[in-house]
């Protein structure tokens, strides 16, 4: 199978400070799939998903050792353009940010600094809503303010705004977890759509919202992959104790 | 006395404590603009507001506080934009790229000394920085002395204003690909109405100085003629008329400081109502 695009880590190690986050991480993360990080809190989930879109950077004292490598090349080797790195790696937070302007600005903004044409970004934006079920909602009030949009209804509009940008990948960080139950499922079946055009990687407390979603597993703990393969062998055959204790919650 | 019971004591009590503070704050300001008011109503009136003092002014002869209010706003303004012209990017820069370095530290340190620093002590520096460059007493040279006065103000409390935005904005946006200029771009949206309130602070500082523009800007009792002219202003106004040993005058003095108190309340409000716009898309 031809991949239109490749997404993979190699012996990455992560510190902050003298604290190492991540270690030796390597794992391919099959295209156009739903990948989903599990892990206990502070195992280094959130880290490894920053590191894909050198969101890490902003951290200070952090250092990055190792290889993400985005259709082969190293994200993180000198010259590399991190803008565009983030142009085609786009990111839905864990709560619902919308930036400080209208509902339509804040889907136009992405487009509009990754230079695409000005008559072209109506049609655009109409699309991004339109694939986040939210034009519906918003067609007659796109000057308003994105903050008088309800939370899951701004969440929407952060994956409109984050899929107007055209990405190849998709990071998720618990993009459900500040969401009402209907909202939440709302987001799932949205990615659940998305998949198929998007690489996705998705981290999430939740293993019932992992079984539900996922293609390829990724189960982490103290910084370390435990264990990672296709959903359902991972789920019906975990190999490592570890991870079967962790999925029969027994530990984390 | 149960356990709950002396809880609830201590609330109240305390309740009381702490609206006895703000009873006292708002004393205060109510006494300050309660006495000048009453003092200088008498003296208040159109001519005072609309024309140059007379030749006898300050022995009790006619005229008004022209010269001081345009000289006070100008000055005041120029050196608040001249204040904002360094401040703004000063501070952006520390947010955008400099983080938490030993640059931005060292610098909001250096900025926190000049807050500190007393305005005769700007005064003196701008006068020997005038002699320096061979610069008379002008509305220049108060400008540019008085923005020494505005900078730390401005630039700390934007800084105060930016570290309060949110750190998943600086995220979302980066996350969408943009640069740190683009990314500032959005972080000054968010923080208009802090960047207007820092302005207005400074403002307030500067039209109410009246040691820094002593020695620089001078004074004098005609209407502001250009950057190379002395101005008056109103502290300096109120200073020489309270100075002079006529009630008359003296009662003038309380009516100029009533109309230097009105330009700041107007100002204000002003504020608050543009903030209000500008605050529209805040995400909170």
């Amino acid at each position: 199978m031809i991949q239109h695009h490749s997404l993979a880590t190699r012996n990455l190690n992560v510190w902050y400070g003298r604290t190492q986050a991540l270690r030796e991480i390597t794992v391919d993360l099959p295209a156009n799939q739903i990948t989903a990080i599990i892990g206990p809190s502070g195992c280094g989930k959130s880290t490894f998903l920053k590191s894909l879109n050198r969101l890490l950077e902003l951290n200070a004292g952090v250092r990055v050792d190792g290889e993400v490598l985005l259709d082969g090349r190293n994200i993180y080797a000198p010259g590399v353009d991190v803008t565009t790195v983030r142009g085609r790696v786009g990111m839905l937070a864990q709560k619902p940010f919308p930036l400080p302007l209208s509902i339509y600005e804040n889907v136009a903004y992405g487009m509009k600094i990754h230079g695409v044409r000005h008559s072209q970004i109506d049609g655009h934006v109409e699309r991004a809503l339109n694939a986040v079920g939210l034009w519906g909602e918003v067609a007659t009030r796109l000057k308003a303010p994105a903050t008088s949009l309800s939370g899951g209804q701004q969440q929407r509009l952060c994956l409109a705004r984050a899929i107007a940008v055209e990405p190849e990948i998709l990071l998720c960080d618990e993009s459900t977890a500040s969401l009402d139950p209907i909202s939440a499922q709302g987001i799932e079946s949205l990615l659940l759509a998305l998949r198929g055009r998007y690489t996705l990687v998705i981290v999430t407390h939740n293993i019932a919202q992992a079984r539900r979603l996922a293609d390829y597993v990724m189960f982490m703990w103290l910084g370390e992959l435990v264990e990672h393969g296709p959903a359902a062998e991972f789920f019906d055959n975990p190999r490592e104790s570890l991870t079967q204790e962790y999925l029969a919650r027994r530990i984390g | 006395m149960t356990h709950r019971q002396r809880r609830n004591l201590i609330d109240f009590v305390m309740r009381w404590v702490l609206r006895l503070a703000i009873g006292s704050a708002a004393a205060t300001l109510l006494l300050i603009v309660g006495v000048i008011t009453w003092r200088g109503l008498p003296g208040l009136s159109w001519e005072m507001i609309s024309q140059p003092p007379a030749g006898s002014f300050y022995l009790g002869g006619g005229g008004g506080v022209l010269n001081a209010i345009l000289g006070s706003l100008a000055l005041a303004t120029g050196a608040t934009l001249l204040a904002a012209l360094i401040a703004v990017p000063v501070v952006l820069y520390l947010h955008g790229y400099a983080g938490r370095s030993r640059l931005a530290n060292g610098l909001r340190l250096a900025l926190d000394v000049m807050w500190g620093i007393p305005s005769i002590v700007y005064g003196a520096f701008g006068f020997s920085l005038m002699l320096l460059v061979g610069l008379r007493a002008s509305l220049l040279a108060g400008i540019v002395t008085v923005a020494f006065v505005a900078l730390p103000i401005l630039a700390r409390t934007f800084d105060e204003v930016l570290m309060l935005a949110p750190k998943e904005l600086r995220e979302a946006t980066l996350a969408l690909g943009t640069t740190r200029l683009e990314m500032l771009g959005i972080l000054l949206r968010q923080t208009l109405p802090g960047l207007l309130t820092a302005v207005l602070l400074a403002f307030g500082r500067a039209i109410g100085d009246g040691a820094a523009p002593m020695f620089t800007a001078g004074y004098t009792d005609r209407l502001p003629q250009g950057l190379t002219e002395p101005v008056a202003t109103l502290p300096l106004s109120i200073f020489f008329q309270l100075s002079a040993p006529y009630q008359s005058v003296q009662t003038r003095a309380y009516a100029s400081a009533v109309i230097l108190t009105a330009i700041i309340l107007v100002i204000s409000v002003m504020a608050q109502f543009t903030s209000r716009k500008l605050g529209r898309h805040i995400i909170r």
